[in-house]
């Protein structure tokens, strides 16, 4: 078969690109033009992605490579290109799929926004971007789409505008991504002048291949550090995920869409894109630059998963366990499972979807609240969002067998489980896990169950546009396990160019009794401690939370982001304002002044010329001929002798520059 | 020479010649009817004039159009190299690129006729674009000075018809006259230039003038001879001090003869003075580095260079006229140009194309938008673009991408043309000669991004005034002329995403 799109891989962006321009060049009242274009436009790319996807199946370690001139200086050549391998071709399959769903939900979501058609703009916009992003075969290329992705999670989460918290929250998320964008930067220029390009394959002379990376030497180690610090940013690792909870200021479908399948998972991507700079020089699979993802992310995992336990916003509970499950991925491909934490990236990019269209299915059922305290029983009244988040809540909980999720963390237990350098990481990812199962059995619980509170009024289930979507998530999450299984790990082999085989034996593996354990753990425990929970028991009030009643100060600890938030506040945000009093400082008295001189001489010659210009020379012949009627008087007045101002311009000129000339003579 | 094959390697101008005869026909007798009927019904001959005269304008634009799009294939199946008459005409792939673009840009000055109202002869009209599109030919496919001397004035003679066209607006026919007896006495400059050189050499064809140039010492008639030929072209791309023509010409000629002015017209006259001065004029170079300079036409051109910059910006900051500002703004523009040819050889050549063509399409696009918003709110000042887009988002969103191409934001094709220039004129010299007028540039491009962004604000921030947004002629949909605008705002916004797609090709086709 003749795959025409392997070798035109940049239309896959293209189109949802170009859906986006002509969205936003319509008018606010073409609502319907503008969902029905955004949705074609994510067909074409789903559509798109699966003929790029079926010839890498075909062959084993399949990879195109596509190299153009970006455009040239001198001697220096810039060249960007596109890459189609394993890896992109599953993130294409995971980005188009998902973000059709999430397109489809917003247009019931959004169906009273007044602002409808630009957000499916940004939508697109964000589309385009993203699949460009895993399709790229230059870090450049990499590095721009990045920014876009970051652009439109800009754009998206503060979408809401007129909510000062929006806008904080999008400056914020700005801001933060930007600094670790700085590392990045910084990375990518260094590892240019060590191995003079940034293509990733170019037939053996790719940074990523074996002859670039023998230019790196010790230097490799820096420049992935510095890399890692872009992904930290963008997947919101420890220290740089404040950004990410108040990100769910953005519309819900904004949140499943950027801030939990696809966007924030670029960081992960982007590591195991660069993996071969990560492993330069690894002895038994282990490196520094490696040692630092791996804790990194499992400070990050365990830390989110604990704060997840004591908020009461839907959607701040899912951002945090997205945070966690990120650094999840991050200890995965850290200890050397990159199929693993690649796996467990595409089954989370579809439960964690499912969560936060099921929570935005909630939210809008419930006009708007997002407290789960205020919530309760609606799993009466809102049955499929309930069966729905129910097996989202499975698979992110990992409960095994039925679920994508708990395959792909149990491959990632065994990955940690044989990290030759510590245990550690093993034993921290286990208690990651039992408080995974709790947080998801807490907030499962206050939404679904128990008696009806105040926001559970007048609740009705989602329209079809919004519950269809749901379904069709659900069904992913749970058949996406198939070819995740043990027995049968096609992905797996898949993603790591080996030839699968079924092996029914293999089926049930010693970390299947450790996840059922523990997740059964979380989930009993869970159970025992909210069972009452949004109802008054014993000496407790309605509305306090169990934890909270039983151990006040680790809640409010916990509620409060560990302070996090309150430390930068205390010290790098307020170094930063005082560098920008000072600057400012400076503005006004120093630079000011310099500016205005400048200015002022400017202006003077500007009205110098101006006046020359318009008043000089126009002058004379505008006023031969206002008031003219016709060309005959018009001539007639040229002889006025005022033309010849005009012309004399030429003559002078002409001298100035015989003058010049033969001055230099 | 055969003339069956003269015929087939000029058969690109034949065509266009040609349909300029068919468009003058056609407009001729089609007037000739409507006068009769306008006789036949006194009451409503204003109606049925008008309404005979935009027929006559959709024919004559359709069969304009599609004969340039024909010469476009003609010119696609041209040889790569040929020579006719030697040297009077040559068909190089420079040439060949250069044919096509200025005819592309006429193109879409066609396009723009179609909705100007005001011209009521719209056969004749359009004859003449055609013809002026010959003379552009005949320039950029001459080495030879006197068959580009007459190119000039076929083009000149053309363009100031264009320029005065419209007979009920009396700033047309100042502009015509001003632009009439500037170009009339430049024109003179310039054949006396070329006939001093001439004296010199004893020849016309560039490549030989080359060759007995250096063998000549310099002397005083020379250096009048360079200087005289060169201004017939500083007054073509309205360089200071020779633009004083262009605002005037920009604001009251019918909007596709000012596009077609700024355009095609500049496009040609880039290219063919690259010739004279790089083939030509070759011996007598010179340097402009602010270090070495050395008597030549290029310190000549780096003085132009930076006068055009700094007066084309500063005076375009005082402009509350759109078509006032695009003009200071061209000549800025030029300044920017000359610099490549000031940094001379083959990369500095077609970074100067690269620099002019992007700029030609970027600014037939804003005189699109600007003859589309005329014809909404009768003017073209700031006040009439105000809150644009609240009412055409889509030609807001185009604006904006010229407008930033312009002052040079990535990622559109106005920063990679700064960008070649700049780093062109940077490496032109070991010692950095030129960074002088670098850094005039850059000043420059700092100001101008003040009067660009100026425009940009009246369109999206300001709110509409009350006049416009109670006018009854809202919704024109001149759907073909919107089509136009939004391609020239792909082709910008492709240019500066994939520079190399024109970079390349014009430095392969060099000399």
């Amino acid at each position: 078969m003749n795959f025409r799109i392997v070798t035109n891989l940049w239309l896959i962006p293209a189109v949802p690109f170009a859906a986006s321009l002509v969205i936003l060049s319509l008018s606010k009242a073409r609502r319907k033009t503008a969902a029905a274009l955004a949705v074609a436009g994510q067909i074409a790319a789903l559509a798109m992605s699966v003929l790029a996807f079926l010839p890498t199946l075909q062959t084993n370690n399949f990879r195109v490579v596509q190299n153009f001139t970006w455009f040239t200086f001198g001697e220096e050549v810039l060249r960007l290109g596109f890459v189609l391998d394993p890896l992109a071709a599953a993130m294409l399959m995971m980005i188009a799929l998902v973000g059709l769903c999430i397109f489809v939900f917003s247009i019931g979501y959004m169906a009273d926004d007044k602002r409808f058609t630009r957000f499916f703009a940004y939508l697109s916009f964000f589309s385009g971007a993203m699949l460009g992003l895993v399709i790229a075969n230059s870090l450049l290329l990499l590095f721009v789409f990045w920014e876009l992705v970051g652009l439109a999670s800009y754009l998206l989460i503060g979408f809401w505008i007129e909510r000062p918290s929006a806008a904080a929250a999008a400056k914020k998320a700005f801001i933060t991504t930007r600094i670790g964008d700085m590392g990045f930067f910084l990375g990518m220029l260094w590892l240019y002048n060590r191995s003079g390009t940034l293509l990733f394959y170019d037939g053996g002379t790719g940074c990523l291949e074996s002859a670039g990376l023998a230019l790196l030497g010790a230097s490799a180690t820096f420049i992935v550090l510095l890399i890692f610090f872009g992904a930290v940013g963008k997947s919101g690792q420890f220290p740089l995920h404040v950004w990410l909870p108040d990100a769910m200021e953005g519309p819900t479908p904004v949140s499943a869409l950027i801030h939990a399948a696809t966007m924030v998972a670029a960081g992960v991507f982007l590591v195991a894109r660069v993996y071969p700079l990560f492993s330069l020089g690894a002895i038994n699979g282990v490196t520094s630059s490696l040692t630092v993802v791996v804790w990194i992310g499992v400070t990050t995992a365990l830390m989110a998963a604990l704060i997840a336990i004591a908020q009461a916003d839907i959607k701040r509970i899912l951002a945090y366990s997205t945070v966690s499950q990120l650094g999840l991925m991050m200890v995965s491909l850290g200890v050397g499972g990159v199929p693993a934490g690649i796996m467990h990236l595409l089954a989370h990019g579809f439960f964690k979807t499912l969560l936060f269209l099921g929570a935005g299915s909630v939210i809008h059922g419930c006009h708007g609240e997002h407290d789960i305290r205020k919530m309760g029983g609606l799993r009466r009244v809102m049955p499929v969002t309930f069966f729905t988040y129910a097996i989202g809540m499975m698979a992110l909980s990992g409960v095994p067998f039925f679920f994508s999720g708990s395959w792909t963390k149990e491959e990632i237990l065994h990955a940690t489980a044989h990290w030759p350098r510590s245990h550690a990481p093993y034993y921290l990812i286990l208690a990651g896990i039992i408080l995974t199962a709790l947080y998801m059995t807490r907030q499962i619980i206050y939404v679904f169950f128990g008696n009806a509170r105040a926001a559970s009024d007048r609740v009705h289930e989602s329209p079809r546009v919004m519950t269809m979507p749901l379904t069709a998530l659900a069904l992913c999450t749970i058949f996406f396990g198939v070819v995740l299984t043990s027995a049968w790990p096609w992905l797996h082999a898949y993603l790591t160019g080996e030839p699968a085989h079924f092996e029914i034996t293999r089926l049930i593996q010693p970390m299947f009794f450790v996840s059922l354990v523990l997740v059964s753990a979380g989930v009993v425990l869970g159970i025992w401690m909210y069972r009452k929970a949004g109802a008054q028991a014993r000496d407790r009030p309605a509305e306090i939370d169990p934890l909270e009643y039983a151990q006040p100060a680790l809640f409010r600890f916990l509620a409060n982001k560990m302070w996090i938030d309150e430390f930068y506040g205390r010290t790098v945000i307020a170094f930063s304002w005082a560098g920008a009093r000072l600057s400012d400082w400076m503005d006004r008295y120093f630079w000011d002044g310099l500016v205005r001189g400048f200015g002022a001489v400017g202006q003077l010659f500007a009205m110098f010329t101006t006046s020359v210009d318009e008043r000089g020379i126009n002058a004379g012949v505008d006023e031969t001929t206002a008031g003219t009627r016709g060309l005959g008087r018009l001539l007639s007045t040229t002889h006025s002798g005022q033309i010849q101002i005009y012309l004399g311009v030429v003559a002078i000129g002409m001298l100035a520059l015989l003058l010049l000339y033969a001055w230099l003579a | 020479m055969s003339y069956l094959e003269l015929l087939k390697l000029a058969s690109t101008e034949a065509v266009v010649v040609v349909t300029a005869l068919v468009v003058l026909a056609i407009g001729l007798t089609t007037r000739r009817e409507a006068t009769g009927v306008t006789v036949a019904t006194a009451q409503g001959d204003q109606n049925v004039g008008g309404s005979s005269s935009a027929r006559t304008n959709a024919i004559c634009s359709f069969i304009a159009a599609l004969g340039l799009a024909i010469a476009i294939g003609t010119a696609l199946m041209l040889p790569r190299k040929a020579t006719l008459f030697s040297g009077m005409l040559v068909i190089t792939p420079l040439t060949s690129l250069f044919k096509i673009i200025c005819m592309a840009l006429a193109f879409f000055a066609v396009l723009l006729t179609k909705s100007e109202k005001s011209l009521r002869h719209p056969g004749e009209y359009l004859a003449i674009l055609l013809l002026a599109t010959v003379g552009l030919m005949l320039l950029v496919s001459s080495e030879e000075l006197l068959m580009i001397f007459i190119g000039l004035e076929l083009l000149g003679l053309s363009l100031y018809v264009m320029v005065a066209f419209d007979k009920t607006d009396v700033r047309s026919a100042e502009a015509g006259l001003k632009y009439f007896l500037f170009g009339s006495t430049s024109s003179a400059f310039t054949l006396f230039g070329i006939s001093l050189i001439y004296g010199m050499s004893g020849i016309t064809s560039l490549a030989a003038i080359s060759e007995k140039l250096a063998t000549v010492s310099v002397q005083p008639l020379l250096a009048v001879g360079i200087v005289m030929t060169l201004i017939g072209f500083a007054f073509k791309i309205a360089a200071a001090p020779f633009h004083l023509w262009a605002p005037d010409a920009y604001q009251g000629a019918p909007i596709p003869s000012a596009a077609f002015i700024a355009s095609g017209s500049k496009v040609a006259s880039f290219v063919v003075l690259g010739k004279i001065v790089l083939v030509g004029f070759a011996p007598l170079h010179g340097d402009a580095a602010w270090h070495a300079m050395v008597a030549g036409w290029s310190p000549v051109l780096a003085a132009l260079a930076a006068l055009s910059i700094l007066v084309g910006n500063f005076v375009a900051l005082a402009q509350s006229n759109l078509r006032r500002l695009l003009a200071y703004s061209a000549v800025a523009h030029a300044g920017y140009t000359l610099i490549g040819l000031v940094a001379g050889d083959r990369e500095g050549f077609s970074a100067a194309l690269f620099y002019t063509t992007t700029y030609a399409i970027t600014l037939v696009g804003a005189f699109g938008v600007v003859a589309l918003v005329r014809r909404e709110t009768a003017g073209d000042d700031f006040s009439n673009f105000s809150g644009l887009i609240s009412r055409s988002p889509m030609l807001a969103g185009c604006m904006s991408i010229f407008m930033l191409s312009l002052a040079g934001i990535p990622p559109l094709a106005g920063f990679f043309g700064k960008f070649y220039l700049f780093s062109v004129a940077l490496r032109a010299d070991a010692g950095h000669g030129l960074l002088w007028l670098v850094a005039v540039a850059l000043f420059g491009s700092l100001i101008s991004l003040y009067y660009y962004l100026i425009v940009l604000k009246v369109i999206f921030v300001d709110e509409p005034s009350l006049a416009i947004a109670s006018s009854p002629d809202h919704l024109s949909p001149d759907l073909l002329q919107r089509i136009a605008v939004a391609v020239l705002a792909a082709v910008v916004l492709f240019l500066g995403l994939m520079p190399d797609a024109l970079a390349a090709g014009l430095l392969a086709a060099m000399p």
